[in-house]
């Protein structure tokens, strides 16, 4: 069976916590071995902290935008 | 860039430590708003009034320095990456002692006390020598030294200028010490309002205003410039006027000016440039404080080039309150609505993730209650405002929406703060994450 599609959240461009509060939404939606492909106009610092403390894998990709983003999978 | 390691879980003290400083605050405004409608129309009369004085360092300290020494437990360790250590100690240390030194100084001042006097001596030099001390410490050992960085220095060593002459002068009334009052008081308010007001505000601006507002950065070569331009001079207008140098302090005055203009109109312009056009329920705060300061700041200029203003004792009434009133506190509330509701959220979503549905930001504090106190403090500041010049029309109108707007602010800070507890309380202690994580 293949994977779920990603499931894309785009934080760019809104005002903090609103980015963290939806891609933290998503990662309980999560099915297995699905990611969460995160868009954000910052570096998301608090985030990583939530995804290390509850075991997630990352990866942070800068885009040509100057813009990041970060595929989210489960633990 | 600069390479701050973000809110991070592992070096953010526990909620408990800067909470217990946004709590108390906005009582003090309350308080100042009793005295106010206590003493009535006279307390306007001059800055020079132990009554004015005790109502002036109700807000400078019980309400400025309160949240801003806390905010730097919270923040040090966030932005500038060392860890305070023992922060629930160190919180205690300050904060019991600011609290009772404050209250005591205010009696002191209505009471012409030189027992309160030496009481609040101790209670303040106790609370400012650990909290100078552990700050110090801190932002020298600093493993870099980002724009941030640098201002935080020079407001800390504004703050120790402010505190040491704030004792002095304390000593005054306390042991009758031999102090030029009048040069050493305007010395202590100008380094305290302009050295570590404007320049906390400035270093914790580069940081929030472009991540809470969306806006470009300030631009490299100002963050690295204008603490330090501040603090020299500030050392040539206390030299200035120290020396009674005439020129030197008009010099120095319009430099101070100036660079306060530059502060606020730089940060107003970067409103502007918001990359996402809705309005924030907190901007606001930051326009009415900034337009404030640009206000101190043209006030200021004017006076050298007029001197008939000089002479008005209603310019001084008018700028300290654009600095206090306007300026700082206009910021500080507005960030307390960012602070509060976010560190509440973060704490509870760090320890109840998947195990219990977290409230967002805009549950744990909807706009509109932020909204609603911003117009009662926007009435506070304009009654004040207008009651230097009509002081008997306006004293008591001004003294209620004081009172009117820290009750709100008071209420709607600890609403927060009980969910916060009600939410942690309801989920068992196993369930949470500190727990799962050593499972």
């Amino acid at each position: 069976m293949n994977a779920p599609p990603d499931l894309v959240v785009d934080g760019r461009g809104l005002e903090p916590p609103e980015p963290m509060e939806k891609v933290l939404a998503a990662l309980e939606e999560l099915q297995p071995g699905q990611r969460v492909r995160f868009l954000i106009h910052r570096q998301p610092y608090p985030l990583y902290d939530i995804l290390r403390r509850y075991r997630y894998h990352y990866e942070t990709t800068v885009l040509p935008s100057g813009d990041f983003e970060i595929l989210i999978s489960g633990p | 860039m600069t390479p701050t390691a973000g809110l991070s879980l592992e070096q953010a003290p526990p909620f408990s430590v800067p909470l217990r400083f946004f709590l108390a605050a906005p009582w003090y405004l309350v308080l100042a708003a009793l005295l106010l409608l206590w003493r009535g129309p006279d307390l306007f009369a001059s800055r020079w009034l132990p009554a004015t004085l005790a109502l002036t360092h109700l807000l400078t300290l019980g309400f400025m320095a309160q949240v801003m020494l806390g905010a730097l437990l919270q923040m040090l360790p966030v932005v500038v990456g060392v860890v305070v250590p023992q922060p629930r100690v160190i919180a205690v240390l300050i904060h019991v002692p600011l609290n009772m030194g404050t209250l005591m100084l205010a009696f002191a001042f209505l009471t012409s006390s030189p027992d309160g006097f030496q009481i609040a001596f101790f209670l303040l030099g106790l609370a400012f020598a650990v909290a100078l001390t552990a700050f110090h410490l801190a932002l020298w050992r600093a493993p870099v030294a980002s724009g941030t960085v640098i201002a935080m220095r020079c407001a800390l060593a504004a703050l120790l200028v402010t505190v040491g002459l704030g004792l002095l002068l304390d000593g005054f009334f306390g042991w009758g010490w031999r102090v030029s009052v009048v040069i050493v008081t305007d010395i202590h308010a100008v380094w305290g309002l302009v050295g570590w007001a404007v320049l906390l505000v400035a270093g914790v601006a580069y940081q929030v205003v472009p991540m809470f507002h969306i806006t470009p950065p300030y631009s490299p070569r100002f963050v690295r410039l204008f603490a330090l331009t501040m603090l020299v001079l500030l050392a040539g207008w206390s030299l200035g006027l120290w020396l009674g140098w005439a020129a030197g302090i008009s010099f120095f005055t319009l430099g101070l000016a100036a660079g306060i203009a530059a502060f606020a109109l730089n940060t107003l312009y970067l409103l502007t440039q918001r990359r996402r056009k809705i309005g924030d329920a907190t901007l606001n705060y930051w326009r009415v404080s900034m337009v404030s300061l640009l206000a101190a700041a043209i006030i200021g200029i004017s006076m050298r080039l007029m001197d008939s203003l000089t002479q008005a004792p209603q310019v001084d009434g008018l700028l300290g309150l654009l600095m206090i009133v306007g300026f700082s506190i206009g910021v500080i509330n507005g960030m307390l609505y960012k602070i509060v509701p976010f560190l509440a959220w973060f704490h509870l979503q760090a320890e109840l993730l998947g195990r219990a549905k977290v409230p967002n930001m805009k549950q744990l504090l909807p706009d509109v209650r932020i909204q609603r106190q911003g117009w009662v403090y926007v009435m506070a500041l304009l009654l004040l405002l207008v009651a230097t010049v009509y002081p008997t029309v306006f004293a008591y109108p001004a003294a209620l929406a004081l009172g009117i707007n820290g009750v709100w602010l008071g209420v709607n800070l600890a609403g927060v703060g009980q969910t916060y507890r009600r939410l942690l309380v309801s989920v068992p202690a196993s369930a949470r994450s500190s727990q799962a994580k050593s499972a």
